[in-house]
């Protein structure tokens, strides 16, 4: 009963994550054409939004939608050469696109608490399984520091830019360096110390307040996607 | 207390997956813009290579144990699998990250030459897809296009760009960059982290 109190929006098991996302990853990969692959990103978006997730569903889909525009002109109107160079470099693109945005969604729509208690029913090592839950949280957190550390960089005349690499590089790497891997290591510290707190040492099996299992959604949003492949393979 | 003989603890764990982070992002950086172009593409392993060298070595100074290199091998090859390269790079990744492990832990994760050459195999790991290339071409092209992870455009201005030399310059490159990587790392390690104490 917990997760119709806390979530007014759609919910789903992060088991069920797991296998989207690698529907999406071979959907992406036997995608027959270009408005095939602007349908699943739509079909993404509308997961994001019932998901919650508005402003990233939207994003995304724009974004996309750039990308289709500027492929589709790039068929119809440039030269061969120019062609040749920007297709292979937008066909990649397009296959990353799709997953990017599946993994980013997933990602923030799953509490690590959650993520970590379905990895333990799916009865995966904990040695593989902690990591992967902190490194996921951990790449957004790298994106704040690094704007946090370029800033600083600019109160103390150190250009971070790619200028300041090639005329000062020691001095400019040092500088990124240093304070990224400090905050990093200190951050392992404190996490560790936090998840230490709260019991994740403890042998017994794990609970969760949240309650982890397959429901009748799972199934229908797996099913709208399979279908969506399966239709792919009849185009 | 003697910590080395446990096994890794809860901090070890985490300290790795927030290094693996990094790895990912510093590998990423420096893959994508020979990534982008059909020409340099085999020389997405050196610039994988360049960044990422402190960031190993500052993760065995911090858990010098058995796992955690193995551990972030793994994380590397799912996460670049996740994000659609191909599977011989997200095997190679793996088994580099599991040779590092075996390689750095010969000499107890302590021996400064052994850390970089673990590095250097962590890199070559990325040469994994292009390996399979080298097997054979013409079903690696197949499966490139099968996978959805490149265009016909691409793989001809590839194929174009391809001779033996260039695997040749792929692997020695990659080794030259991996060391000076790891030289900078060292250099760093010793004048900023082991002063602050961070070191394990």
């Amino acid at each position: 009963m917990n997760r119709q109190a806390s979530h007014k929006w759609l919910w789903i098991d992060p088991r069920t994550k797991i296998l989207l996302l690698l529907i999406c990853v071979i959907a992406a990969a036997m995608a027959p054409n270009l408005t095939y692959e602007m349908g699943l990103v739509l079909l993404i978006a509308c997961f994001a939004l019932a998901s919650g997730k508005v402003r990233l569903a939207i994003g995304g889909a724009i974004g996309y939608a750039f990308f289709y525009a500027i492929s589709m002109f790039v068929m119809v109107y440039a030269s061969e050469t120019l062609q040749a160079s920007l297709l292979a470099f937008l066909g990649l693109v397009h296959k990353i696109y799709l997953c990017g945005f599946m993994g980013g969604i997933i990602i923030s729509t799953t509490k690590i608490s959650e993520f970590l208690s379905a990895m333990n029913k799916l009865h995966a090592p904990k040695s593989l399984t902690i990591p992967l839950a902190i490194m996921l949280r951990y790449i957004p957190t790298i994106q704040e520091d690094w704007h946090f550390i370029k800033d600083a960089m600019r109160l103390r005349d150190v250009s971070p830019s790619l200028e300041g690499i090639l005329f000062r590089p020691a001095m400019t790497l040092e500088c990124i360096y240093a304070p990224l891997l400090m905050a990093a290591s200190k951050a392992s510290d404190e996490l560790s110390i936090a998840s230490v707190t709260r019991g994740i040492e403890n042998p017994l099996s794990r609970t969760c307040y949240v309650d982890i299992r397959f429901h009748f959604t799972d199934v229908l949003v797996v099913v709208c996607f399979l279908a969506y492949v399966v239709i792919g393979r009849f185009l | 207390m003697d910590t080395q003989k446990k096994g890794l603890t809860v901090k070890d764990l985490v300290t790795t997956g927030i290094f693996s982070a990094l790895l990912y992002i510093a590998t990423q950086i420096g893959g994508i813009p020979f990534g982008m172009n059909p020409a340099t593409t085999f020389y997405i392993p050196v610039g994988a290579a360049i960044l990422a060298g402190p960031i190993y070595l500052l993760l065995i100074a911090k858990v010098p144990k058995r796992g955690p290199l193995t551990i972030a091998g793994i994380l590397l090859g799912i996460i670049y699998f996740v994000m659609g390269m191909h599977w011989a790079m997200d095997l190679g990744i793996v088994i580099g990250g599991i040779l590092g492990d075996i390689i750095a832990g010969s000499k107890e994760y302590r021996n400064v030459k052994a850390n970089i050459a673990a590095y250097a195999v962590q890199c070559l790991g990325f040469t994994g897809s292009y390996i399979v290339f080298e097997i054979d071409p013409k079903a690696w092209a197949a499966s490139m296009l099968e996978s959805g992870n490149a265009t016909e455009g691409y793989l001809d201005t590839m194929m174009s760009a391809y001779s033996p030399m260039t695997l040749v310059l792929m692997f020695g490159g990659t080794i030259i960059v991996a060391a000076l990587s790891g030289w900078a790392g060292k250099k760093l390690l010793v004048k900023q982290f082991e002063k602050a104490g961070i070191t394990a």
